[in-house]
């Protein structure tokens, strides 16, 4: 794709989504993604089977910077105060990727914390939301707000949108709960 | 044993007496006070006049109860609030709401009821809440917190407020006020006072449309 | 009486004699850990799933029973532990040779009756042992509120540099005015880097602002996610334990680091405590919080103190709710944040409770700012007992989070901080901060010093700011532009902690280099003397040190 087709693309996609940052950043972010996700698709994952040691790599950031990226693929390093100052890196680039969660949530099950574990690993799932659709789903998840139907809705969009499992069961339960505690909407 | 009215006036008083040990605290409980000439004309429907405010109030406002924690009676507070609306130019609108006895709900309720979509909450004890009724329940435009601190000048001023967010203008919120000696002599009380108010409540009946004669 | 006893007229008089006492009232649960209501302990478990708690059948679980059922209670230890004998389990909890391992091994199998009936079995002192013992992190720690009437921008970070200044590790706000909140957390977010790099801020408002403030960098922690023990004060509390729990991983999608928020007192102060003791209904919000996977809980009965304060063993209550989330191995902010009395005897004795043993916080918050500008309505303690505060660690040798200072030092600090939110409203397009105002909050003591802001303009700018998506990196850039670098370093010293996600773990803390102190890295290895933290070395001789001690050498 030429540069042009990306600006003209991106800014189209800035618009529809109504993302409030210049073509210009986008289209740096969507360059590093794409060669770190041209570079990383080269070298394995951290394995996964094998837990991280919560005396050898805790805290990530001082010991193991190298399984540390953002989500659009920079390292903690890369990000120094002149190219946030200068406006080479934008808020937007300092988000936090599902594969580190899912690192601290191994070193908080090797801590025999297997809730927070769980909790971290939903987390990992709502990464792939948008902002305003993590907010729009926790408002639907309050007393009174949804059908049963919706409720399952959401579950489906969650696990076939976002795979996020772990969130979309968490919902079906409470459309259980809420039809049985009648606090689901009411009509 | 059953909680009857005895039983909690008996204790109230008692909390009265512990509590005037140090200076005459909150008014006249002890009098009863009369309740409010307040009548029930059917369920409250959602309003369509952008002129007026709806003020809700729960289920034992002016009836059970009959003043504010600090002893100001519940005719005053609403003859406050209504002038308050009035000297806006527009006008009030009460209902009882008998699904809940918290101040949140019970504001948010207002505000979807109102014809302007501001409403005002009034807990038997004091605590007032403006709200708008595209805010989350627990949003709200001001909120009155201390009931303690709340008098009848402010009712005034929450009633005009509440009046000129409805024409949609930005008023100045009310100056906030903070005693940070009010919890340890009243939450006790606070306490006692809504366990009392939500004995009232009914979740299965709908909000009633009521007018009053003050 | 005709004629009064003179000493009962002085008495009349006394502080303590100001404050609200009420008996127990145990049919609506205005009773602090002990109603004839609570339920017996009993668990019944059929093919790995709780089929009866605390002598309620299944089937007539409300919605808190069925969390703790099905997410809280670990039922593969559930039997053996519930077999334990309370006081043989209570034991255990001051035994110093039962290591915290083994109690947190077992506590994840009891139910909340049973850890009621523990936590009645113990008096103050060994609660206070349990607390020394079993909290998280092995250094306590210490936060601050900053707030105050005007909700005025330069106030809050003078405010906000000098607390973190002194030593506090987090900095909490709220509003006075709820609009004013994205304005509000901005403020402490620059004055808090100024003051020490790495002291987190948070602004307890609504559930849904809070986390979006939290989205765009503002906040850097959230406390104030309130839940409650009973269904019908859940729900009045506009949540459910599963919009709770979704929330709790909406915080850490983002990378921030949140607990919740409960309390002894809440549910009968919104009038539903169904008869239970104010205890019951606690532990069962610890046990929910620990469930859910959140990290940490705020209790300790926080803005209900004045419920369980008013009966008998309330403040006794308040530490137990402080134990029962150590024991299920959550961090604890131990409350010390409300001002419960008119006595200070009654106010440093229920202080004391927190302080002696240390807690991962032991005041959230302590008023950083006059108690008459505190907007969760005053804490117990203030800007004016910080020397009482310094005194107090000096006389007993304990860490309570804070450092002497200098007077020339904290005036500097404070008018960086201001001088820096200027530079930061100024590129923001935020209402000008003046030079007058500057000045007037680096030598306030309160909002009654400083000007009044124009209200109204504040509030629409801020709106402005937030629709147009500002965020902290706004602020970054805004600080490097006008000569704060080491601020801005900071203040993306923050942002950058959200991707790595070290703070997500137990307890929490970043120290001023931004390294993370947590219940990972600093777990409490407390045993008995000689074990766990002490204050001793090159902390010990700064926190001795206070300028009014009078040197030989002077004389």
């Amino acid at each position: 794709m030429s540069d042009e087709q990306l600006s003209k693309m991106i800014e189209r996609m800035a618009q529809t989504k109504g993302v409030n940052v210049s073509p210009e950043l986008l289209k740096e972010a969507v360059k590093r993604v794409v060669t770190v996700l041209s570079e990383s698709s080269m070298s394995a994952q951290a394995p996964a089977h094998k837990g991280l040691d919560p005396k050898r790599d805790y805290p990530l950031a001082q010991k193991r910077p190298d399984l540390v990226q953002t989500s659009t693929g920079l390292s903690l390093a890369d990000i120094t105060l002149d190219k946030v100052a200068s406006g080479k890196i934008a808020f937007e680039d300092m988000k936090i990727r599902p594969e580190t969660l899912e690192y601290q949530a191994q070193i908080a099950e090797a801590c025999g914390r297997p809730q927070l574990a769980n909790n971290i690993r939903r987390a990992a799932e709502l990464t792939r939301l948008s902002d305003q659709r993590v907010l729009e789903v926790y408002e639907s998840l309050r007393p009174y707000r949804s059908t049963k139907k919706e409720m399952l809705d959401i579950a489906n969009e969650l696990e076939s949108k976002y795979q996020a499992r772990i969130c979309a069961a968490l919902v079906r339960e409470a459309a259980e709960v809420y039809e049985k505690r009648g606090r689901l909407r009411r009509e | 044993m059953n909680i009857t009215e005895d039983i909690v006036r008996e204790i109230i008083l008692e909390v009265l007496r512990e509590m005037e040990a140090g200076e005459q605290p909150a008014g006249s409980f002890k009098e009863g006070g009369t309740p409010l000439a307040i009548k029930e004309i059917g369920v409250a429907r959602a309003g369509v006049a952008k002129n007026e405010v709806v003020i809700a109030v729960p289920p034992a406002f002016g009836t059970v109860m009959n003043k504010t924690i600090v002893g100001i009676p519940h005719q005053q507070v609403l003859r406050e609030i209504i002038a308050g609306i009035e000297e806006e130019g527009l006008k009030a609108r009460l209902v009882r709401i008998y699904r809940t006895a918290d101040v949140a709900q019970i504001s948010h309720e207002a505000a979807k009821l109102s014809g302007s979509g501001i409403g005002i909450g009034i807990l038997s004890r004091g605590t007032t809440v403006i709200h708008q009724k595209d805010l989350k329940p627990l949003q709200n435009l001001e909120l009155f917190s201390q009931s303690p601190l709340v008098d009848l000048e402010m009712f005034r001023a929450i009633g005009s407020n509440a009046a000129k967010y409805a024409k949609g203008e930005s008023p100045r919120p009310l100056r906030v006020r903070n005693d940070p000696m009010a919890r340890p002599r009243y939450q006790g009380l606070a306490a006692l006072l809504h366990n009392k108010e939500t004995q009232y409540v009914n979740p299965d009946k709908q909000a009633q449309e009521v007018t009053v004669q003050l | 009486m005709s004629k009064r006893q003179k000493r009962f007229e002085v008495l009349a008089q006394r502080p303590v004699n100001k404050d609200g006492f009420i008996k127990e009232w145990m049919e609506v649960g205005l009773v602090a850990m002990d109603s004839p209501n609570d339920p017996a302990p009993g668990i019944k478990i059929q093919n790995g799933k709780v089929v009866e708690l605390d002598g309620k059948l299944r089937e007539k679980f409300d919605m808190i029973d069925l969390w703790i059922a099905d997410h809280s209670i670990d039922t593969s230890i559930a039997e053996k532990a519930m077999a334990i004998d309370s006081t043989q389990f209570a034991r255990m909890l001051v035994d110093i040779n039962v290591p915290r391992a083994e109690i947190v091994r077992l506590s994840v199998g009891l139910t909340p009756a049973k850890i009621l009936d523990v936590l009645n079995k113990m008096n103050v002192v060994e609660l206070m042992m349990a607390m020394q013992k079993m909290r998280p992190r092995r250094t306590p720690s210490n936060q601050a509120h900053v707030t105050n009437l005007k909700d005025h921008p330069a106030l809050l970070a003078a405010d906000a540099a000098e607390a973190a200044f002194r030593g506090f590790t987090e900095e909490e706000t709220t509003v006075g005015v709820g609009r004013y909140a994205p304005m509000n957390a901005l403020s402490l977010l620059v004055g808090a880097q100024t003051g020490c790099p790495g002291v987190i801020n948070q602004c307890a408002v609504e559930e849904a602002l809070e986390l979006s403030m939290g989205m765009r960098g503002l906040t850097a922690y959230a406390e104030t996610v309130s839940v409650y023990g009973t269904e019908q004060v859940f729900v009045d509390g506009d949540d459910t334990p599963w919009s709770k729990a979704y929330l709790a991983s909406a915080y850490a999608s983002r990378g921030l680091k949140m607990r919740y928020t409960s309390g002894t007192g809440s549910e009968v102060q919104m009038g539903y405590a169904d008869g239970k003791s104010m205890l019951y209904l606690e532990i069962r919000c610890v046990m929910l919080a620990k469930g859910v996977g959140v990290q940490g809980v705020q209790n300790g009965s926080i803005s209900c103190i004045g419920v369980p304060g008013s009966v008998p063993s309330g403040i006794r209550a308040v530490l137990a709710e402080n134990v029962a989330t150590v024991l299920l191995d959550l961090e604890v902010a131990s409350g010390n944040d409300q001002t419960f009395t008119h006595s200070p005897i009654r106010n440093t004795a229920r202080m004391l409770m927190q302080f002696l043993p240390g807690t991962d916080l032991i005041v959230s918050g302590y008023s950083s700012v006059p108690n008459y500008d505190n907007m969760f309505a005053g804490s117990t303690h203030d800007c004016d007992d910080y020397d009482d505060w310094l005194v107090l660690q000096r006389d007993l040798q304990i860490d309570g989070g804070l450092h002497p200072v200098k007077e020339a030092d904290v005036i500097a600090i404070r008018n960086k901080g201001a001088r820096a939110l200027q530079a930061v409203f100024k590129e923001v397009g935020l209402p000008p901060i003046t030079d007058e105002e500057v000045e007037a909050v680096t030598y306030a003591h309160g909002s009654k010093d400083v000007p009044d802001r124009n209200v109204t303009e504040d509030l629409r700018a801020i709106e402005d700011f937030m629709k147009r998506g500002g965020n902290g990196v706004d602020a970054v850039r805004a600080l490097v532009k006008h000569g704060f670098r080491d601020v801005a370093e900071a203040v993306l010293g923050i942002l950058k902690q959200k991707i790595s996600g070290d703070y997500l773990h137990t307890s929490a803390i970043l120290k001023p280099n931004f390294d993370v102190l947590s219940a990972v890295n600093d777990l409490n290895d407390y045993q008995g003397p000689g074990t766990g933290y002490r204050l001793e070395g090159k902390r010990w001789e700064i926190l001795k040190d206070i300028p009014q001690a009078i040197s030989p050498e002077d004389i």
